[in-house]
């Protein structure tokens, strides 16, 4: 006879099930609760470290990938927009966010891993920014994408620009005022973005992107920039200092836990709120008077 | 019954309280009282259920909330919002959901509480109109009933525009709105009720009064008369053998009913409690405090007033115009209070016009079966249809998004979709219903296919059909009759003086309307179809040939 068939009959036996139940959920709930290690987990950028910039490579990448859309020129063609003036930030926010170089001209390009490294971005934005005429410049002082590993020979190399990236990005979060990043997210923003930086539905069959993934340098790009349907937000109508703020409301908002909950319904709110309740809870109930029905005695 | 004798004790408590208040034999009749059991008759008690689970966890929430629209800057726990101006309202939510022990839990709660509230309304009321468990001599409950619907939907409102955080203010923004669109009053009824303009620092308290006291108070006034009415008129029941109009079968209310409606109580707050641990909802610290200034996309009303939502974002503004001046919103004005009108008298005038078209002023203990009332159980499926149709148009811009559609093209298809879909809906129930009661002729007629597939000597293959249970054929044979003979004439052939006139004629219309197309189970005789008789017995194999 089996150890467990001798003994699982034993009238502790149900106590010892339980005992055992309950530390695996304890044990089970203290990996997965939230702690300050997991918020914190956030895709971050690199410091600003002054590279010198190759803009005959920057020359060569506008050859090779943009021009056949925005023409040799940067004049534009029916394909691309003309590229007079647009600056370095509009270059930096379109290629670090993956936007471009695009795939189809005719649709609205989603967030996807960027094609070129940080330097070749930084080249391609000096070459556009001195060809095409000059326009706002890459916000050096909010951090963009965090260092990559594979752009680092050795682990000890990268983990040391990783912590420098990580230093310089809380400074920039620490430094802003989240009530008036709030008023200015909310005043300004949420309309489109949605109050959790979700992104939401536009007119013309447009949308207006989440901003999850997006940098602090990106989220900056965009407002001095207005790519898209997006209006510009330039440093007199939103200061340096107002825009840093503003970034920090968003930030930390996505790095706080979802206190209510595991299922955090991906923030959604109230339409997925009321689809759990009428899924879920309703079924559940509405199964159970089933059930209390059918097992009740017919004459009793 | 048990036969052992109380314990001495407890007889003694029993004869003390009896010798006083004579209560042996009213409580011998009550607990004794027979309820009818099906699950769909527990549909309600979810209700009962959750309506008090949110009286308790809104009087624990009444301890810590502060309504009031003073300024203060937050300094509690929260570190987030530290050292950010909101109101008083906003702050002490914050503080029950992270100073209170079990705060968050009960707040969670009582949110999702009221989402199963008005959800478990609806089915409920689903349910007694397709059965038309609302027909004489229930009109009064079903009233009340609605009453309760209505007031369930304006309370779950008022509470969601308290803790003032971003999603309530919203609503709070859109209900002065409405009430600005009304003409004439609007203004004055808004300044009314807002003491000056938008957002005021009267609101919050005043909504405070209306959700915590007045609402509830008379939302149980409602639920008391509804539970006596229903005690005294008793329970509806489904038909079946030895069920009558005059004779209930069913479950004693002590100690069997009691049992099991307990029992339900517990799941129902087991559920409750298991959403509000585990998912979360209205995440208020996450929204942040409401300022006038601020606006969100993809935020929504809770759902039970998603259909308003609907109708004011798929309304449009062509009937919008002026007078001497004085804009009368349309576009906001018809969906926002047209919508609700729409929905609460329709609910509340349709046992009164189906008795007016039918001409039934019978009593009804028995409960319809859905499809032996077609045109009322279409009716209900078009309404059903209009209803999730706008409820989901409330949700366009998620759905845009979701599944990638232009919000345009959503908005459109509702638009259309408004119109058509409840006329399908209408027309695809009622087939469906004439179909069912084919079948039930069929069955009624010539049994149930038993599945045995028979040779007769001829070669040929029938299969072999079993008489239904004396219980079915009971269930079969209730089906009222098929048509109401409303616009007969007397022996002399003149028609009742009732059809006369215009309103005789278009009462004679829809009476015809409304029963034309049901089969008729007239002369009908239980097993008498000749499929029955193809038995394998020789004397059964003469009955074939003699057909």
């Amino acid at each position: 006879m089996k150890w467990i068939t001798a003994r699982r009959r034993h009238p502790l036996a149900g106590y010892v099930v339980v005992i055992i139940a309950l530390a695996f959920f304890g044990v089970g709930y203290a990996f997965v609760a939230p702690n300050a290690d997991r918020a914190q987990a956030q895709t971050v950028a690199a410091g600003s470290e002054e590279a010198p910039v190759d803009i005959s490579n920057g020359k060569q990448i506008f050859v090779q990938s943009c021009a056949s859309c925005h023409g040799l020129d940067g004049k534009g063609t029916e394909n691309g927009p003309d590229l007079t003036g647009v600056g370095a930030a509009a270059v930096d926010f379109q290629v670090s966010t993956g936007r471009m170089p695009s795939m189809n001209p005719d649709v609205q390009m989603p967030r996807r891993d960027p094609v070129y490294t940080e330097q070749e971005i930084l080249d391609l934005a000096a070459y556009v920014d001195q060809e095409f005429g000059g326009g706002p410049a890459i916000p050096e002082q909010a951090p963009g994408l965090a260092p990559q590993r594979s752009d680092f020979e050795d682990e000890s190399e990268y983990k040391a620009a990783k912590e420098q990236y990580e230093a310089a990005y809380e400074q920039y979060i620490a430094g802003g005022d989240t009530e008036a990043g709030m008023k200015l997210y909310m005043t300004n923003c949420a309309h489109c973005h949605s109050w959790s930086g979700a992104g939401g539905a536009l007119t013309d069959g447009r949308w207006a992107p989440e901003i999850h993934e997006a940098t602090p340098r990106e989220i900056y790009e965009a407002m001095i920039t207005g790519p898209g349907a997006m209006p510009v937000f330039n440093d007199t109508t939103i200061t340096e200092e107002e825009k840093q703020s503003l970034i920090k409301f968003v930030k930390d908002l996505q790095a706080e836990p979802d206190a209510g909950g595991v299922f955090s319904l991906d923030r959604i709110g109230q339409v997925a709120e009321g689809f759990i309740g009428w899924t879920v809870g309703m079924s559940l109930i509405v199964a159970c008077a089933i059930w209390i029905t059918a097992k009740q005695r017919a004459h009793d | 019954m048990s036969t052992t004798p109380a314990p001495k004790a407890l007889r003694g408590l029993g004869n003390y309280i009896d010798d006083r208040f004579h209560l042996a034999k009213t409580g011998e009749k009550n607990l004794r009282k027979v309820f009818p059991n099906h699950w769909s008759f527990m549909l309600g008690e979810i209700a009962l259920y959750s309506f008090i689970i949110l009286l308790v966890t809104g009087v624990f929430l009444t301890l810590w909330f502060n309504p009031s629209m003073g300024h203060v800057v937050y300094d509690g726990s929260y570190e987030r919002l530290r050292g950010v101006g909101m109101s008083e309202a906003y702050a002490s939510t914050l503080h029950i959901t992270f100073d209170v022990r079990g705060g968050l839990f009960i707040r969670q709660v009582h949110h999702w509480a009221a989402l199963i509230f008005v959800a478990s309304l609806v089915i409920h009321m689903l349910r007694v109109f397709f059965t038309g468990a609302f027909r004489k001599p229930r009109e009064i409950n079903w009233l009340i009933g609605v009453a309760i619907f209505t007031l369930a939907i304006v309370e779950g409102l008022f509470g969601y525009s308290l803790p003032d955080d971003l999603p309530s203010g919203m609503g709070v923004r859109i209900f002065q709105g409405v009430l600005l669109a009304i003409p004439v009053i609007g203004t004055y009824l808004m300044m009314f009720m807002f003491g000056g303009e938008f957002p005021g620092e009267a609101i919050i308290p005043r909504l405070y009064t209306l959700h915590i006291l007045v609402i509830p108070g008379i939302l149980l006034a409602l639920i008391v008369a509804h539970f006596m009415i229903l005690w005294h008129q008793k329970h509806t029941q489904y038909p079946g053998t030895g069920r009558t109009e005059k004779k209930v079968v069913g479950t004693p209310m002590y100690p069997a009913f009691a049992v099991k409606a307990g029992g339900f109580f517990f799941f129902t707050f087991a559920v409750i409690a298991g959403l509000a641990a585990f998912v979360q909802i209205n995440p208020i610290h996450l929204f942040g405090p409401f300022t006038p200034t601020s606006i969100t996309s993809g935020l929504q009303p809770d759902w039970y007033m998603g259909f308003l939502e609907g109708a004011l974002r798929i309304f449009p503004n062509w009937f919008d115009f002026t007078i001497a001046g004085y804009a009368v919103p349309m576009g906001v004005l018809l969906p926002g209070l047209g919508g609700m009108g729409l929905l609460f008298g329709g609910l509340a005038a349709w046992p009164f016009i189906e008795a007016w078209i039918t001409g039934d002023k019978r009593h009804h203990n028995v409960a319809d079966r859905p499809r032996n009332a077609p045109t009322r159980t279409g009716i209900g499926a078009a309404g059903v249809t209009a209803y999730g149709l706008i409820w989901l148009a409330g949700s366009n811009d998620i759905l845009s998004e979701t599944f990638s559609i232009s919000l345009y093209a959503t908005t459109w298809f509702f638009r259309i979709a408004i119109i058509l879909g409840p006329i399908i809906a209408f027309i695809v129930t009622k087939r469906i219903c004439l179909g069912l009661q084919r079948r039930d002729r069929e069955i009624l007629e010539h049994g149930y296919e038993s599945g045995t597939i028979q040779q007769l000597p001829s070669g040929e293959f029938i299969e072999v059909h079993k008489e239904s249970s004396p219980d079915t054929v009971h269930v079969l044979q209730s089906k009222p009759p098929a048509r109401i003979d409303i616009d007969s004439t007397d022996e002399n052939g003149v028609e009742p003086p009732s059809g006369r006139g215009a309103k005789g004629r278009l009462r004679a219309r829809l009476a015809h309307w409304y029963t034309k197309d049901n089969v008729s189970f007239e002369g009908v005789r239980p097993h008498s179809g000749h499929h029955l008789h193809h038995g394998a017995t020789a004397s059964e194999e003469e009955s074939v040939k003699a057909h």
